[in-house]
């Protein structure tokens, strides 16, 4: 089996709000029913699972896990034992399957009944010793990346505050974002908006939220019997400087990080940038939309922002980026965050969208993390042939 | 998530003696003994030669701003906001993260701005902090 037999046959996302009623593992078993349901698939047809929260193990050792396989009333043949989401757990998923371990993988999380009102977001908040005292939350470590960028390239934040006022515009549109109807949005809303941690405004920064994602993975052969067009996997790849949110990121280490991965993931599936039609790229700010064309390909150092404004990221410009409002607008369910990318990247390939909708989309990149969280991975999707 | 209670956070006592210096106001780093390196935070070997032959030693605590910022909303209750918040490297050749306080108005230190430790106090707990050298200080 080749990488590209392995596809994406399901999708769920459960609505997404500031605040749910709802606790973490409801969301994600929502999300699970949702995706089955897409894929036409019945919840025994799995035997594989990346999951909140990890199998075996978990139950014993960390009070409170939950049991997936006596939840589902399934064996399983592969378990994902550490919570991965989004794009390790797509790369995950298609190990498993390419090694014979399962055939059918449910890739599920999110979070629900964890934020307070008004604070920063406890799950943003480092619990580590030599950085908690210090008052820094995740996105001062991203400002502290930015702040180098901005001094080396002090024009970028008229950028940036473009890009966050185009992505926010749009999840204004998107029925379904949790920032629905509350735009449209214009740079000078974002650089007028309350500070948070220089440079970024509250616009600049992505939402904390609630809900469940998930996405169900197979092979291609059985996805031609399912009820959608199947979106297969292309290509891959993930860096890793460090542990998040511990030893400070550093500029010049963590600015482009992902362009390993970028150029494995484009080898792999033997296209190039020029070839995506479109970017769910992880905005957790205004800034990592613009890092992210450097780093993965679309330009040069520095010119992040400028390839931005004169490509066009929004629905009508020739990348569209972020298209259901991404995590500036749509929704940012903590670890369960990068899934969503996965979620609309097929959804646009499948052509789904609705007012939406990229026109023709046959390649998406969905991405995860970031300079400031020190690791960063990306894949390449694509409408199977 | 980590299910193996052995390979999980820093080992004990790890970062016992930094604590305790800082709390007599020293500002002190892990150095390695086989290849005299500086590191921080504290790890169980020296990243750059994996010996586990490291003490700590006190730094001068001098050093310059490798990037700034401002903090305008209270990461939680109990911090005053706004506040600055700094990666400083020190002059032995490691680095951390640290509040900078005081210096010539209040500003915010420039990159590359020579800073030294001082020392604040939070929930009872002396921590190091970072400020400009003025031109007369």
């Amino acid at each position: 089996m080749r990488l590209d037999e392995i596809a994406i046959v399901g999708v769920g996302v459960t609505p997404q709000l500031k605040r749910s009623d709802r606790n973490s593992l409801q969301v994600a078993l929502d999300a699970a029913k949702l995706a089955l349901a897409d894929a036409g698939l019945a919840h025994t047809d799995v035997d594989g699972i990346a999951a909140r929260w990890p199998g075996p193990g978990g139950t014993v050792l960390a009070p409170g896990s939950a049991d997936w396989s006596t939840l589902l009333g399934i064996p399983l043949g592969w378990i994902g034992d550490s919570y991965p989401q989004g794009i390790p757990a797509l790369v995950d998923a298609a190990g498993a399957i390419l090694t014979g371990q399962a055939t059918t993988v449910l890739i599920t999380g999110g979070q629900a009944g964890v934020l307070g009102g008004g604070r920063v977001a406890a799950y943003t908040q480092p619990g580590n010793e030599f950085v908690e005292p210090f008052g820094a939350f995740t996105a001062a470590h991203f400002a502290l990346v930015a702040q180098r960028h901005l001094a080396r390239y002090p024009h970028a934040r008229q950028g940036m505050a473009e890009i966050a006022a185009t992505i926010r515009t749009v999840g204004s549109a998107n029925p379904d974002a949790v920032m629905a109807g509350r735009g449209p949005y214009t740079a000078q809303d974002v650089l007028d908006a309350p500070p948070v941690v220089d440079p970024f405004t509250l616009l600049d920064l992505c939402l904390a939220s609630e809900g469940g994602a998930a996405v169900v993975v197979t092979t291609l052969e059985r996805a031609r019997d399912l009820p959608h067009p199947p979106v297969v996997l292309l290509g891959a790849g993930m860096d890793w400087m460090r542990q998040q949110y511990v030893d400070p990121a550093r500029y010049e280490q963590v600015w482009d990080i992902g362009a390993v991965a970028a150029r494995k993931a484009f080898a792999q599936a033997g296209i190039g940038p020029a070839d995506v039609d479109t970017a769910q790229l992880y905005d957790v700010n205004s800034l990592e939309v613009a890092r992210q064309f450097e780093a993965l390909g679309f330009c040069g150092p520095g010119e992040g922002t400028d390839f931005a404004l004169a490509t066009g990221i929004g629905l009508d410009g020739k990348l569209p980026t972020c298209t259901d409002g991404g995590l500036l607008a749509f929704s940012h369910i903590g670890w369960g965050a990068p899934t969503l990318k996965l979620a609309e990247a097929v959804r646009q390939l499948r052509g789904q969208c609705g007012d939406r909708q990229v026109a023709g989309a046959e390649v998406a990149i969905a991405a995860g993390a970031g300079s400031g969280a020190q690791y960063y991975n990306l894949a390449l999707l694509g409408r199977a042939r | 998530m980590g299910v193996d209670a052995a390979l999980t956070g820093p080992a004990a006592g790890l970062t016992d003696a930094f604590w305790a210096a800082a709390g007599r106001r020293e500002l002190v780093r892990p150095v390695c003994r086989a290849c005299g390196r500086s590191f921080f935070t504290p790890q169980i070997a020296c990243p750059g030669c994996l010996s586990e032959n490291w003490a700590y030693e006190p730094s001068t605590g001098r050093g310059r701003v490798y990037s700034a910022t401002v903090v305008h909303k209270p990461p939680s209750p109990g911090f005053v906001v706004p506040f600055r918040l700094g990666i400083v490297d020190l002059d032995e050749g490691w680095s951390m993260l640290a509040e900078l306080v005081g210096g010539p108005d209040g500003r915010l230190p420039a990159i590359d701005a020579p800073v030294r430790v001082t020392w604040t106090e939070r929930d009872g707990r002396v921590l190091p902090a970072f400020t400009e050298d003025g031109v007369t200080s």
